[in-house]
């Protein structure tokens, strides 16, 4: 008896292949029917034996297309109707977009063979994706992903390229993204007087890579933003990108020719393995303990013993990485603080002074990203997110909500981010940057605007940080007023902890919040950052903090680890802080700080001051510079021999104390690196002693404090079996999971 | 100083009386400085005689210390209310003085304040028409309180208004900004940089009237950014004209040593208050010839061109910085409150 039945589905299913991938399989259990995507996901209608049928559901479900990430699926018996093939249909659009989009993948194995093998079509056409790969939320215009809703529409597919995209059987069949050397997208290298040098037909990456071994640096358009690529080997020219992009002492990334050439220099495991060659492809941040290679490490992570790698992830690095023999720099193309840039005339106007070549196409960029950035534990190989973006952006599918209401979420302001629930879906927007620097702000108004737009939704609720001088707080209520929508203030602190319960989905439970960041704006007023929070029953209450100490001099504070010090330190250190200030700035500093009225609970400027107090950095020339030093200044640790600095008690702990305890070791001539070993063993320990007093069973982290990942490994190491510790794992613990986490706050918490 | 005229050593309650104390204080000290015809009347206010419209502007003066490096409260008062006119495209005439006296002052502290009044009142070309003097009860006041209410005549050629306001016009300061606020913050904080802070409080109304004679209604408008500095005055500028304003860092004057105080202490000199400074805004085909008239003037040394008015982002104020990044220039809401992280 013949059956219809109708499937649908819904997920990261539009351009990822799965309406080809439907047909072949359709085809292998002799079915026939209809595959189209609209506004939900795939609809499948598919007619046959019924235990057929059944086969082909569970085959479907249970191993989808590779790139693809099923949500939900149904599956029900409808009035029969009768094909007489098989037929992908075009996909139309006849309502509100509600479907997770597709990120960026990174380019796949098939593709990479076919541009390296001189007797294809494709050899040494650096845009060669295939359903499995290539660019997709970076040229993303409208929905659903079809060519003519990307930037690629401009390409007319060749004869060829047709015949692939409507022939069953190959692999580029419905490949939104297909194109090749003759209908294809046009490289051009320019010198940095705009003159043309050469174009795609000659070899180009070859010319290249001796432009990069001569020492010349070359803004590279990437299909997701300007990369700065200059010789890894080279200190003179890298310190020269240093100078050029004011960017003094912040580590850069390596791209490394190929994992072979990776691993010959660098110890990989497992996991970051798995993670370097992930569709992601993000940049790993690695030890650098028995690094063998000539990598001027110096110049590239000054004062670091780790270091950011990866490998090529498109056609264009893939093709110049194969001409390469050694290692190169690859940093978004910008000056320090910008936007990355993906516009070609505006890479000329503001990277002239920077870039000796340019390396342009004219692919338009819709959605420019930076490139993603993990760093797993050295022991428990927890993986930390420390920045959300290209290949993960603008998904977020691990979660399920239900709200009638439309929600947009402005995040925070120096990591700054969008998250939006249009729909059943939620979305978190790439990492996009500091909030003061104009540009930023214009591409995250763009962004929240471009959201709006996409999903032809306005918000109804707009959430924003109590912050008043955000930049994000101040553009959230702009647009509230605006769309006349409600906008609510959420406190940073507890939109971190909603952030963290929402990743676990932790709402039904008792859970103990763990909250250690720079700064954020307290209920009171005061700036907060060392939080102890209790949730339970949708409702949050601060139960304990880092020990309340002087705030001073504004933003000064956060950008001089040494005032931080001067903050914490008690009288007796005096003497000692005066090699640190000169003689005015110490009196007019004890003078102001003896009126001085705001007050912290930060365990970010806590950090600071131990940074300072064993002159790793009394100045950052980055945020969060003295925090990673002290981190990179220890190699390993033996809690056995760690000792505590400070006592636990009801309310929380002492900054006050815990460096009056390092002074005092530090007097009495222990190394640097036992004190820090105590500082993060006191600070792991303090986390687990309050939770243990207070009975606490499951204990949630997030702020930025817990991208250091020996504090992460030392609180596994020390927590007893009974309790569960909660990290952050699709999202950053940073402020970049702020607007996550007020959205989970709006949506779950009652007081 | 000590005075023969006067027969304690303090203000108290009794010189606020109305009785024979306040005649002494009046007759002795007030009066006797400030005669003039219109004063000398003893009447209950003045009658004063204007020519076409008048510019008329208040403000009260209230600030700790009341002696600072470069001036003091009563300076200050004359100085802000003609200024105040002055922005208003006018020529300050006439003042009123009230004074507000805690009990408890030192009668020479008092007498030294409205000497510096008949001083800068004289240089101002203004005249004390009217005034009061009220004494408070210890504790209920701040040393002295000074209100003044300046008197002008708008300059003929004057067309001073937000509404003339266009695309590409040009913004001049006449020099130095965040002097008065950093010399009133380490005097008050005692604090100590390399060398001592001076307020810049000066009169600024003869270098506006020169402007005026000169430019006439090619000069858009006059502000004086004094409390909350200049970011806080070109943010209500950039509101009041839905225009964006273009500044650029390097342009800004700004005294080594101030900037290094603001520096010490975390300050952006951009929210730091002024008192001797005042804005232009003019037609940019007039801006060169505007500042190198401003550079030859004894109150506009250091003038500047730092931006202009833009269409290309509405309501907001752009500074491009040293290194070239563009930064948003926030209104100071209450205290420089920290967003890094
Ligand atoms: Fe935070
Ligand atoms: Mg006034
Ligand atoms: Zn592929
Ligand atoms: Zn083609």
């Amino acid at each position: 008896m013949l059956k219809t039945y109708k499937i649908s589905i819904t997920g990261q299913v539009q351009g990822v292949g799965f309406r080809p991938y439907v047909y072949a399989l359709s085809s292998q259990f002799n079915l026939k029917g209809t595959v189209s995507n609209n506004e939900q996901g795939v609809v499948i209608y598919i007619s046959g034996k019924k235990d057929t049928v059944e086969c082909f559901y569970q085959k479907l479900i249970t191993s989808p297309p590779p790139v693809s990430k099923i949500k939900n699926h149904t599956f029900k018996e409808i009035k029969t109707i009768y094909f007489n093939d098989f037929k992908i249909i075009p996909s139309k659009k006849n309502g509100h977009l509600n479907l997770p989009l597709t990120p960026d993948f990174a380019i796949c194995n098939d593709c990479k063979k076919e541009l390296e093998n001189n007797k294809n079509k494709r050899y040494h056409y650096p845009f060669t994706t295939c359903v499995n790969c290539g660019p997709r939320w970076a040229i993303t215009q409208t929905f659903p992903f079809e060519r003519n809703n990307t930037s690629i529409e401009k390409f007319k597919m060749c004869k060829t390229c047709l015949e692939e995209y409507t022939n069953p059987l190959n692999r580029r069949f419905h490949s939104q993204t297909n194109s090749c050397k003759t209908c294809g997208i046009q490289l051009e290298l320019y010198n940095n007087k705009r003159e043309l040098i050469s174009i795609s037909k000659h070899n180009i990456f070859h010319e290249i890579a001796q432009l990069l071994s001569k020492g010349k640096i070359i803004a590279i358009k990437n299909t997701s933003g300007y990369l700065l690529c200059c010789h890894a080997e080279n200190s003179e020219v890298i310190q020269k990108l240093r100078i050029k992009k004011h960017r003094p002492n912040k580590p850069f990334a390596v791209l490394y020719p190929s994992l072979k050439k990776l691993q010959n220099e660098i110890q990989l495991n497992a996991q970051q393995l798995q993670s370097l060659t992930s569709t992601e492809r993000p940049i790993n941040i690695i030890s650098l303990k028995n690094y063998t290679g000539k990598l001027a490490l110096t110049e590239i992570a000054p004062k670091l013993n780790q270091l950011g790698v990866m490998l090529p992830y498109t056609g264009i690095l893939q093709l110049l990485a194969n001409e390469l023999s050694f290692p190169i720099i690859a940093t978004s193309g910008n000056i320090h603080g910008s936007p990355i840039i993906s516009n070609n005339t505006e890479a000329f106007e503001k990277l002239k002074n920077v870039a000796d070549y340019f390396l342009q196409h004219n692919l338009t960029i819709e959605h420019p990203q930076d490139d993603s950035v993990v760093k797993f534990s050295t022991t428990f190989k927890q993986e930390v997110l420390f920045r959300r973006s290209r290949g993960y952006a603008p998904n977020y599918l691990n979660t399920s909500l239900n709200s009638k209401e439309k929600i947009l979420a402005m995040g925070a302001h120096l990591k700054s981010t969008i998250t939006f629930y249009p729909n059943e879906n939620l979305y978190v927007s790439q990492y996009l940057g500091v909030l003061d620097n104009f540009e930023v702000y214009n591409r995250f108004c763009k962004t929240s605007n471009n959201f709006m737009q996409l999903f032809e939704q306005q918000p109804n609720v707009i959430l924003v940080d109590k912050h008043p001088l955000y930049q994000s707080t101040q553009y959230g209520k702009e647009l509230a007023e605006k769309l006349n929508s409600k906008a609510v203030e959420i406190q940073h602190h507890k939109a971190h902890f909603t952030a963290i319960l929402g990743e676990h989905n932790l709402f039904e439970e008792k859970v103990l919040g763990v909250i250690f960041d720079g700064t954020g704006y307290g209920n009171d007023a005061n700036i907060w950052g060392g939080e102890f929070f209790n949730y339970e029953n949708n409702t949050i209450k601060r139960i304990g903090q880092l020990e309340n100490f002087d705030w001073l001099f504004g933003d000064k504070m956060a950008t001089e680890p040494r005032v931080s010090l001067f903050a914490i330190s008690p009288k007796e250190m005096l003497p000692f802080l005066k090699q640190k200030f000169t003689l005015n700035e110490l009196n007019n500093y004890t003078n102001l700080k003896s009126k001085n009225k705001l007050k912290t609970s930060s365990v970010g400027r806590l950090f600071d001051a131990v940074a300072s107090l064993l002159n790793i950095a009394d100045f950052n020339s980055y945020e969060g510079e003295a925090a990673i030093l002290l981190e990179n200044s220890i190699s390993s640790y033996n809690l056995k021999k760690c000792k505590l600095y400070c006592k636990t008690n009801s309310t929380g702990f002492s900054g006050k104390e815990i460096i009056t305890n390092c002074y005092n070791d530090l007097k009495n001539g222990n190394t640097n690196e036992q004190i820090i070993c105590n500082f993060l063993y006191t600070l792991a320990s303090t986390i687990l002693n309050f939770a243990t007093k207070k009975d606490y069973k499951k204990i949630a982290f997030s702020g930025g404090v817990f991208q250091n990942t020996t504090l992460i490994d030392m609180l596994y190491e020390l927590a007893s079996k009974e309790i569960k510790l909660y990290f952050h794992k699709n999202l950053s613990p940073n402020d970049e999971n702020i607007s996550f986490g007020q959205l989970m706050y709006y949506l779950h918490i009652n007081n | 100083m000590k005075n023969k005229n006067v027969s304690s050593e303090t203000i108290t309650l009794g010189h606020g009386s109305g009785g024979e104390l306040t005649r002494e204080l009046l007759d002795n000290i007030i009066l006797k400085t400030f005669s003039n015809p219109y004063l000398d009347q003893k009447h209950d206010g003045s009658i004063v005689k204007f020519e076409g419209e008048i510019a008329v502007s208040t403000d009260s003066f209230v600030i700790t210390p009341i002696f600072f490096k470069g001036g003091n409260i009563g300076e200050l008062a004359v100085h802000g209310t003609v200024n105040d006119v002055a922005m208003c495209g006018a020529i300050p005439k006439y003042l009123s003085l009230a004074f507000i006296i805690e009990e408890g002052l030192k009668i020479s502290e008092f007498i030294k304040i409205v000497q510096s009044i008949k001083k800068v009142a004289d240089e101002s070309n203004v005249l004390i028409i009217t005034g009061d003097t009220k004494v408070v009860e210890r504790g209920k006041g701040d040393k002295i309180f000074i209100n003044t209410t300046g008197f002008g005549e708008v300059h003929p050629k004057a067309n001073i208004s937000v509404q003339h306001i266009n695309e590409g016009d040009k913004i001049l300061v006449n020099g130095f900004i965040a002097q008065h606020g950093m010399a009133i913050m380490s005097e008050r904080e005692g604090l100590e940089f390399e060398s001592t802070i001076e307020s810049d409080s000066t009169n600024l109304n003869f270098l506006v009237k020169d402007l005026l004679d000169e430019f006439g209604d090619q000069i858009k408008l006059f502000r004086d950014p004094t409390r909350g500095g200049l970011g806080t005055v070109l943010h209500e500028i950039s509101n009041a004209i839905s225009k964006g304003i273009f500044i650029k860092e390097t342009f800004i004057p700004l005294e080594k040593q101030v900037a290094a105080a603001c520096e010490m202490l975390g300050l952006d000199p951009l929210y730091v208050a002024n008192e001797g400074v005042f804005l232009v805004i003019v037609d940019p085909s007039i801006a060169t010839e505007v500042l190198t008239f401003m550079q030859n003037h004894i109150k506009g040394v250091n003038a500047a061109i730092i931006g202009e008015i833009t269409n290309e982002h509405p309501n907001k104020v752009i500074m491009e910085s040293l290194i070239g990044g563009k930064r948003i220039v926030n209104p100071l809401v209450g205290e420089q409150l920290p967003r890094i992280c």
